[in-house]
């Protein structure tokens, strides 16, 4: 009976002090969450794909309503502008197939120089296309969650673009759903090149709209307006890839504004180069190319 | 003459039952209201730059006119969900709610039963205050400084939407709760 009462007594302290000094177990549990997060990524990848898989689900259902009304306006929206887009679409399609031919007579051409000079191509790239579900940015962090469906094969690392250039890259994949890190984000690095003058860079966010061109030689040649794409370094990303233009020339400062308009995302695609089988398999359907550009 | 066995035996137990679920449930719906905003507020509908910091309105509110079941557990989780969301380090949410907490702690006596403005006011300054607090910790973080003008400028955006996100929880504690719960 008395070991009950001391035991009784033991406990209701323990929880007085716990109540007294909640705020301030609080804010240590804070920062020590700070620190797991700096140091242990693993239990953090793992606990946030978990968050990712019941958040996106969950924002998915709530955004129902919001994009059936967003659907409805830009259907009526879309009938007003109809003809006069339909008279640009027609403008744009005659030029895009003159290009289009030009780009065919090009990589024939390509194909036959390749031949000669013995050249090995890089990994022929997959695309994946994914509608955004959320946009989890804020002052602090820029990102996106999106669906790629359950048997995509998206993994963390692969590009992510729009039709416009480089958007980001995928941070996690949980389930269906998978983290989009933007690259304005703060953690967002990607390896790029000058177009014009082939110098290698480095394009690092850091939360502002423009991300930082570092790593850059010093006697870097730059102008405003410069073309910057992904140099494929790394292999993570292919080479190529249209990221955006150098908009700032300081002493210690580049700043490039990116192509992609990272506001207002719906749809983004996701590229994964092709694993080393798939690629044989496809080398195949080159051979006509090749029997072409031999005719 | 007793009333019948079985309806005498359940009936009560089940109104006991269903007033203390409808009580609790009325107690936890600042924290679900705040969670369910939380997550609207993260809708691919505006520019990234325009998302306000919802849970902070949130606990604010909620902890001048609800104190009583809005609790410092209940900041914890709202800060630790807002983590989970965000791609922002852990911690980092928490942190700044907590600080709201404590700021709000120190406010009640000069805006609890003031007029809406002066309730907006104390909710403006302590945001901006919050805010830079998260700013100087997450510089710390990342061991640079993040640009000032991004937090500046979703300051603005949240102390510019508090009224309407107020409206809705003024909604929630109206209509959806009553004074017992």
């Amino acid at each position: 009976m008395k070991r009950r009462r001391v035991l009784f007594i033991q406990l209701s302290q323990i929880r007085q002090l716990v109540k007294k000094f909640a705020l301030v177990i609080l804010f240590l549990l804070a920062f020590v969450m700070m620190m797991v997060n700096k140091t242990d990524t693993v239990l953090i990848d793992k606990t946030s794909s978990v968050a990712t898989s019941v958040v996106g689900p969950v924002i998915d259902v709530l955004i129902i309503p919001a994009r059936l009304a967003a659907d409805v306006y830009d259907y009526f929206k879309g009938m007003s502008l109809a003809y006069e887009e339909n008279k640009q679409l027609k403008r744009e399609n005659r030029r895009l197939r003159l290009i289009s031919e030009h780009a065919r007579a090009l990589e024939i051409e390509n194909a036959l120089l390749s031949r000669i000079l013995n050249f090995s191509k890089p990994p022929a790239e997959k695309m994946t296309t994914a509608r955004i579900v959320a946009e989890e940015g804020d002052a602090f962090s820029h990102s996106l969650i999106a669906y790629v469906g359950k048997n995509s094969q998206v993994e963390k690392g692969q590009v992510v673009l729009n039709e416009k250039g480089v958007v980001g890259r995928i941070d996690k994949v949980a389930g269906a759903y998978a983290k989009i890190l933007l690259l304005t984000d703060i953690n967002s690095r990607i390896p790029v090149i000058v177009e014009r003058s082939r110098i290698r860079g480095m394009a690092a966010g850091d939360n502002t709209r423009k991300p930082k061109l570092v790593f850059l030689p010093l006697t870097a040649e730059l102008a405003i307006g410069d073309r910057i794409v992904t140099s494929g370094v790394a292999g993570v990303f292919p080479p190529g890839l249209p990221v955006g233009e150098v908009c700032k020339i300081d002493k210690r400062d580049v700043r490039i504004r990116p192509y992609a308009e990272l506001d207002s995302l719906e749809y983004v695609k996701i590229v994964s180069f092709e694993r080393e089988e798939e690629a044989s398999e496809d080398a195949s359907g080159s051979e006509i190319l090749r029997e072409t550009a031999d005719e | 003459m007793l009333p019948d066995r079985k309806f005498y035996g359940k009936r009560p137990m089940n109104d006991d039952f269903r007033e203390t679920l409808t009580l609790y449930m009325q107690r936890l719906l600042p924290l679900l209201s705040s969670l369910i905003l939380l997550l609207l507020a993260y809708m691919p509908f505006f520019p990234m730059a325009f998302h306000p910091e919802v849970s902070l309105i949130c606990v604010y509110y909620w902890m001048l006119h609800r104190p009583d079941v809005f609790n410092l557990f209940s900041v914890f989780v709202i800060g630790l969900a807002a983590d989970l969301i965000s791609s922002s380090p852990w911690g980092g949410n928490v942190f700044e709610l907590l600080v709201l907490y404590v700021l709000v702690g120190y406010l009640l006596k000069y805006v609890n039963g003031k007029p809406f403005e002066i309730m907006w006011a104390g909710f403006v300054l302590s945001c901006l205050v919050v805010q830079l607090a998260k700013w100087f910790v997450l510089s710390f973080y990342y061991s640079q400084f993040l640009p000032l003008g991004m937090m500046i400028f979703s300051f603005l955006v949240t102390a510019a939407v508090y009224p309407l996100v107020s409206l809705i929880n003024v909604f929630v504690q109206n209509k959806l709760m009553t004074d017992e719960a």
